[in-house]
């Protein structure tokens, strides 16, 4: 675990399952000896992505807690108690939590009415998430620099609003994982019925969208907001081309010169990554009525 | 509660027509079925009055206010969908109580109407369960309690048991029943289920290609039909061609009979018409033949026998006509008779049988109105 992706930056595949393997885990705890045999191949299969993925992990470990000669933890206490540590994590935070807060409250509503109301636009808005696979972070943030730079007559990037340039960004970076997991959670309901239903009990359109729409696809929110945060939590060309001194780019920094130290707060910082899942997941499992249900005869 | 007017209602949808001048009015505490085959237009209608679609021309009013321009929220009608839609996320109550929240009720007042609510549709039981967690039937519920808790002056019931199996169907319209008289709630309510609409209607509006063909009580819908549609699309219907003899009469001829009939009057002489009876009116006449008195008789062969219950239905193959027939009219299509299934063994598969055609109880509609498809024996 090193490089850009040290903070456990997650794609679009794996989070989900990720989330589903953290649901999982109690359920398949309960029902030992019940299963049908698993076939020797998925066996096989199982253990050689376990050492790819753990592997690194272990290795990542022993040299993280290490002093280069025997087992020690001074690393990871010297990474801790790091004042640039903190700062860049409480800096990466408050982006990444802003940045999923801003996902939500801006690609929900607009999923919805494009659900409700404009169908038409379905492909356009599809397109355009999908946009940040073909158009790279370092590209993004060159045309960013060179519209909002010094040289622009917007000239954000030396103003107050210079953190909007790495919140947009972020936000844009995390558009085909938010559209995509919040429009699959809207298909999933009848949200045109559960409108018409909601409006004949004289709701308006804002009281319907927060009190019937926001809870049934509540699934769909969690895993948008994971997706988003994490996505934030680990972008690295970002935040270092604007000068942001987050987490992953402070990570690069202290690999350099403390190379056992970096290490140590990589875990730490998959730990950070692994404990959001898991309580988002959490929650999401205790959210009534999260199963989709349409009617019809049971 | 209310009185609902709905005056020349238009609705096209590009180049489709999906409702034509469709002018009804419903009186207060009346429930009135709109009953046709899918397309129609009989929902289209309904979610015009709703407030879900706008129409082109013609106007919605309630209690003598237009309310053509208002959005669904500020119409105070409740409406019932085909798939319930009710809230996923809400428990029984919580979806009963949802209206009353909107509309900013006190919490006491709340909780007796939602309690009062489950307990008049027997859902107290279920009040904290889950949609996903009830039967068809009590979801059924939930969705009529949420929409009758507002105190709707219109409610508007969408098939709302399509989606439920036969017997909970049979259960369920009756409790519909039950409850808009009780609650005397202005009523309509959309199905293609002639049994539902005949059954539990003040009135019954038949449609067809977005307009409306005839309006009735079930009664007269089901007995004096005035169009062949409502004739083919209400029950089953038997289909007898005859030759007007005289229109100023009323006088038809078939097989060398001429007998007067009701219906016939006004139509033109010498053309070929329709003279419909449902398979129930018909009367075996045996080997024994028997008086005619005016009446005319058909025969045929046996083909199927369908067992009904009380009865069972048999189809019979009309036989080549008399030669000396000179009026030379076409074959009856396949004859539904309906005989009682203690006596149905007299007549197996493959058996002759005339029938007798109780004149004074058919009807006889001008011929090139064929019967739509879907309704006749």
């Amino acid at each position: 675990m090193s490089g850009t992706s040290i903070a456990g930056e997650a794609t679009e595949e794996t989070l989900p399952a990720m989330i589903v393997a953290a649901e999982k885990a109690g359920k398949a705890r309960r029902r030992v000896n019940r299963g049908p045999r698993v076939p020797v191949w998925a066996i096989v299969v199982l253990t050689l992505s376990a050492v790819y993925f753990l592997l690194p992990l272990y290795a990542t470990a022993v040299y993280g807690f290490s002093n280069g000669k025997h087992f020690t933890l001074q690393p990871l206490w010297d990474g801790l108690g790091d004042p640039g540590f903190q700062t860049s994590l409480r800096l990466s935070l408050f982006y990444s939590v802003l940045t999923t807060l801003l996902a939500l409250a801006v690609v929900a509503p607009t999923a919805y009415m494009v659900e409700l109301r404009f169908q038409r636009l379905r492909s356009t808005i599809e397109f355009l998430s999908i946009l940040p696979f073909v158009i790279p972070p370092i590209i993004l943030v060159v045309g960013l620099s060179s519209m909002y730079g010094i040289k622009s007559p917007v000239n954000l990037l030396a103003s107050s609003w210079a953190p909007v340039l790495l919140m947009g960004g972020y936000f844009i970076l995390t558009l085909p994982f938010t559209f995509r997991a919040i429009d699959n959670a809207l298909r999933a309901v009848d949200v045109r019925t559960l409108t018409e239903a909601s409006s004949s009990l004289g709701a308006g359109t804002i009281r319907t969208f927060m009190k019937v729409i926001v809870p049934s696809i509540s699934l769909g929110l969690v895993s948008a907001a994971l997706l988003a945060f994490t996505t934030a939590m680990g972008e690295f060309t970002l935040a270092a081309l604007l000068g942001y001194p987050t987490f992953p780019v402070y990570l690069l920094n202290v690999n350099g010169w403390q190379p056992h130290m970096g290490e140590a707060l990589v875990l730490v910082s998959f730990l950070i990554t692994w404990a959001g899942v898991i309580a988002l997941a959490a929650v999401a499992r205790r959210t009534p009525g999260t199963q989709v249900v349409r009617g019809g005869p049971m | 509660m209310s009185r609902l007017e709905l005056i020349g209602i238009n609705k096209r949808f590009g180049d489709q027509i999906a409702v034509s001048d469709f002018s009804l009015t419903v009186e207060d505490g009346e429930l009135v079925s709109f009953l046709g085959p899918s397309g129609c237009g009989k929902t289209t209608t309904l979610r015009m009055t709703a407030g879900f679609e706008s129409p082109d021309s013609g106007a919605v009013i309630v209690d003598g206010v237009d309310v053509t321009d208002l959005p669904p929220n500020k119409r105070g009608m409740g409406m019932v969908f085909q798939g319930y839609a009710l809230f996923p996320n809400m428990t029984a109550a919580e979806n009963v109580e949802f209206g009353l929240a909107v509309r900013k009720r006190p919490a006491a007042e709340r909780q007796t109407r939602v309690a009062e609510l489950l307990d008049l549709f027997g859902l107290a039981r279920v009040a904290e369960s889950y949609p996903h967690q009830m039967s068809g039937g009590q979801q059924q519920r939930v969705a009529l309690a949420r929409a009758v808790a507002i105190q709707p002056g219109v409610l508007l019931l969408d098939e709302p048991l399509s989606a439920v199996d036969a017997k909970v169907r049979e259960e369920l319209r009756t409790e519909i029943r039950r409850m808009q008289v009780q609650l005397h709630i202005t009523t309509i309510l959309v199905t293609h289920d002639q049994s539902e609409a005949l059954s539990i209607s003040d009135r019954v509006v038949v449609m067809s290609r977005g307009a409306i063909e005839e309006v009735g009580t079930p009664t007269q819908i089901y007995a004096e039909p005035r169009s062949a549609f409502t004739a083919g699309f209400i029950g089953a219907m038997n289909e007898i061609p005859v030759r007007i003899v005289s229109g100023a009469g009323g006088v038809v001829e078939r097989g060398g009979r001429r007998v007067t009939a009701p219906g016939a009057a006004g139509l033109v002489d010498g053309d070929l018409a329709m003279l419909l009876i449902r398979p129930e009116l018909l009367e075996p006449l045996g080997s024994t033949g028997g008086s005619l008195n005016g009446d005319l008789t058909v025969t045929g062969r046996v083909e199927v026998q369908t067992f009904l219950g009380a009865t069972t239905r048999l189809l019979l193959a009309e036989l080549p006509a008399n030669p000396d027939d000179r009026s030379v009219l076409p074959a009856a299509r396949r004859l539904a008779v309906d005989v009682p299934s203690a006596t149905a063994g007299r007549w197996p598969a493959g058996s002759e049988l005339a029938v007798r055609i109780p004149v004074a109880a058919s009807r006889v509609i001008a011929d090139g109105t064929a019967i739509q498809p879907g309704g006749h024996a």
